[in-house]
Formats: structure tokens, sequence, C-alpha cells
């Protein structure tokens, strides 16, 4: 089956934002504000209401300059993503175009898919129910799916004006990205490719100037191994076993009511017979 | 094995059914849900405009639907953007849909710290009267032997969102007024 993915090539990135508010003006989310940090970065971090961020990473250069590290950051879509593994709703689901979704239907706001994203990207937000109470679900990226369902690109990668985020069949982002690479291997020594295999690929992946480490990220991001234990060994059992309990004592019930019936008349008990009717 | 009635029976295979379901083996009701949202810009009529904040002039597509902007984005068929647009120009929607947007003109009377608000007739005709009292209280014909036949004591200031034809005929009517500063906001 054909995956998709989008390549993010920071190289090439002035650092303009557009894709920040692009992808607000397209999911109607809300202005967030936060505290001045202190630099030209707007948000810390992706968070429920804001989807993605650019990064902006005071960076100096091996011959004592100084250079700028722009990173466009969002859910990284892993091909075997940790939130899928521990959402104990079933929320969270592969989408047909590589994305990680959130059934905002499912989603109770546990926020375990919060504590166990390897990138600290997925986050809780608000939201007001038809009752009027406010109440928390997950929210991210959805990479515009609903966009890419109808031969769409995502909204991030229709606007950036420098082609530095690119939507395509994986095979061939992956072949894009190694040229890219070429190119910035000219000016960026350390230029690489993110694509952390401790999470089956990311179907948003970088073509990165310098070490991840250099850009605050995780050098080997792993799916936490309790997430792995619970999601393909004690889920997959605790629901047979489940299964097994259920009928077992819907069963014995049924037959119980069924075959002791006589029983019960002769102790008089009319009540069981009118439920039963 | 004791003998099972026809009712019990039943019974029996309602209680299977039941238990089945419960233990997850029904439908799957995501993908109904998935079908039923409308696509944000379905249906949905499209304006193209120019973005009117520098002098690129991108051309950005205004998705309007019942009567209210639900999206822009970048003109995809615009020679000069080809679909893509800066963060300013992304966020044109809000030009409209701000609850600070300034629907009607204001005024601001002299020495008056308040605004309040006038009709376009009104404001048009207090502009005209007043250029043309500036204009004819401060009008030079002539300067050191030169005839100048300008003003100095009014400007012009132009804005990006304006056309080729447009700033054409805002450049005819200011020289003929006789001003000398005429600017335009892209350059500053």
């Amino acid at each position: 089956m054909t995956t998709y993915s989008k390549l993010v090539d920071v190289t090439v990135c002035t650092g303009c934002r557009a894709c920040m508010v692009a992808c607000k003006n397209w999911n109607d989310l809300p202005v967030e504000t936060q505290a001045y940090s202190g630099g030209y970065q707007s948000h810390e971090k992706p968070t429920g209401k804001t989807w993605n961020v650019l990064q902006m990473k005071e960076h100096e250069t091996a011959n004592g300059g100084f250079e700028w590290l722009y990173r466009h950051s969002a859910c990284y879509h892993c091909a075997d993503a940790a939130c899928e593994k521990v959402c104990p709703e079933g929320a969270i689901t592969y989408g047909e175009f590589g994305s990680v979704d959130i059934d905002q239907e499912a989603c109770v706001g546990c926020s375990y898919c919060v504590y166990n994203c390897p990138f600290d990207i997925v986050e809780l937000a608000d939201y007001v129910t038809e009752d009027g109470d406010v109440r928390q679900r997950a929210q991210k990226c959805t990479l515009c799916e609903d966009r890419l369902q109808e031969g769409l690109q995502p909204s991030c990668v229709d606007t950036c004006p420098l082609d530095a985020i690119v939507f395509g069949e994986r095979e061939e982002m992956l072949k894009l990205a190694e040229e890219r690479l070429e190119k910035a291997k000219q000016f960026f020594p350390n230029a690489q490719i993110y694509n952390p295999p401790g999470v089956g690929g990311t179907k948003m992946f970088y073509v990165l100037a310098d070490k991840p480490s250099v850009y605050g990220l995780p050098e080997n991001p792993e799916v936490p191994t309790s997430a792995v234990l619970w999601k393909d060994i004690a889920q997959p059992a605790g629901k047979a076993l489940l299964g097994v309990t259920m009928m077992g004592v819907l069963t014995g019930y049924v037959t119980n009511k069924l075959f002791n019936k006589g029983e019960h008349h002769e102790e008089g008990g009319e009540v069981d017979e009118s439920k039963h009717g | 094995m004791m003998e099972l009635s026809r009712r019990q029976f039943l019974k029996l295979s309602g209680a299977t059914a039941a238990t089945l379901a419960v233990v997850e083996l029904g439908f799957d009701p995501k993908k109904a849900q998935a079908e039923s949202n409308e696509f944000k810009i379905a249906h949905s009529e499209v304006t193209p405009t120019i973005c009117p904040y520098c002098s690129v002039g991108c051309g950005i597509l205004v998705h309007v639907k019942d009567g209210d902007v639900v999206y822009t984005e970048g003109d995809p068929d615009h020679p000069i953007n080809r679909g893509t647009l800066c963060p300013k120009g992304n966020g044109i929607r809000q030009l409209y849909t701000s609850e600070k947007r300034v629907e009607r003109p204001k005024y601001r009377a002299p020495g008056s710290t308040e605004w309040e608000e006038v009709d376009w007739d009104w404001a048009l005709g207090r502009i005209a009267e007043n250029v043309k009292k500036t204009r004819d209280e401060s009008f030079v014909v002539e300067e050191d032997g030169m005839t100048v036949n300008h003003t100095e004591a009014i400007a012009n200031l132009g804005g990006a969102a304006l056309e080729n034809e447009e700033v054409y005929m805002i450049q005819k009517l200011m020289r003929g007024l006789g001003l000398t500063y005429i600017e335009h906001q892209a350059r500053i």
C-alpha cells in the first residue's frame, strides 16, 4: 500500500512562520498567548491549540560565527506510535495517508498519550461540551487529513514559500530528502536526515543542518517499553480474558436462570418470572 | 445434558449475541462518523484578491460560506506567489473576522480625545473641504523667480493593495492638486 510523508528541509527554512499561521487558519485554532520567553520564538512548543511551532535556535558555529537554526515542529506521525499504543480508548489510529489521528469523539482526555509521546508534542486542549461544561481532550496536527482526502496538500505544505515543507509518496520523499541532503552538505557538513527508526520511522521527517541534539531533538527516540508491553501483550491478553470471562458469566447466569427455574418456583420467586417474561 | 425448549434456545442465542457485542466484535462507527463531516471549504464561494500588505502583491483566494470568510489561501494560479503565502498574508482572514475591525469611518474632532462614528458621505465631504481649504491657503505659484505651482502642506500615501491603474489615477489627481510629497506604503 502506498504510504505518504511530509518532508521538512530545515536547511532552506527562513523561519517566516507561515506554516504556523496557515495551520491556525485551516484548523480554526484560537489565539494562544504565552509569556515572552526572551527570544524571537513565539511559542515554546506545540500545544493542543497551536499544532505547529517554528523553533528558533541560536547556534554558534565551529568557527565562532552565529547562525539561526529554524525548525518546523509538529506531530511526527510515527509509523510505530507510542500514543497509539497507550490510548486506553483506542481513540488513536493510523490514517490512510500515514497520519496518526486522534478521534475527538472517543478521546476522554486521560493524557496517557501526552506522557508517552517521545517528542513531547501532543497536549490536551479545553473544549466546551453540548451541556456547556469545559472538558479536555488531546489535540495535535492531523496532517490535514481532511484536505488530503479532497486531493489537496496539508495547509503548511501549500503555503511554504520556500518549498521547505513537501508532501508526497514516502518513497519519493525519501529520494528527495537524499537530494536535498546532498545540497545541504555543501553548506552544512553535519547535515543529516532525521527519520528515527526507534519509532518505526516518522511520517514527518527532517533534513537537518546539524546533529539532532543541536536542535534539541532526541537522538534515538523510542516507544516506551511499558507502552509496548501494554499494547502488544497485556491488552490483547486482557481483551481475550475479558471476552472469555464475560461469556462465562453471562452463559452461567442465563443457564442458571433457565435450569433452576423450578427451584425458584418452589421458593415462590414470582419476581424472577416477571423479569424474564 | 438437559433438554432445551425453543424458548430457552432463543434466550441462550440472544445472550451470546449480546456478549459478543460487548467484547468489541461489532462494526466500526468511526468511519461513518468521518464521512458525515463536511469538508470545510465545500460549497464555498471563492473570490480572488490581492494581498494588501507589501509590494510583492501575492494572489489570495477568499473562501466565503454563509456570509462568513471561512478560509483564505494563496492563489495557486497566481504567477507571483503560486499558492504560497507569508505569515502576514496568511492572516488576512482576520481583516474580516477580527473583533477589532473598524467597520465605519471614525472622526476625532480637533482637541477632542474621543472617536465618534460618522457616515461615509460626511467623512468624504470633510476630507474634500479640508483638501481644498489647505491647498488654497498654501498654494505657491512662484518661488525664487521660478514657476512652481505646488503645495507642501499636503502629503499622499499609497497602499500596496492599489493596482497600477489606481496608482496612475491617484498620481494624476495629486499632481493636479500640486502635491510634491507623494509616497507609497510599500516603499517604507
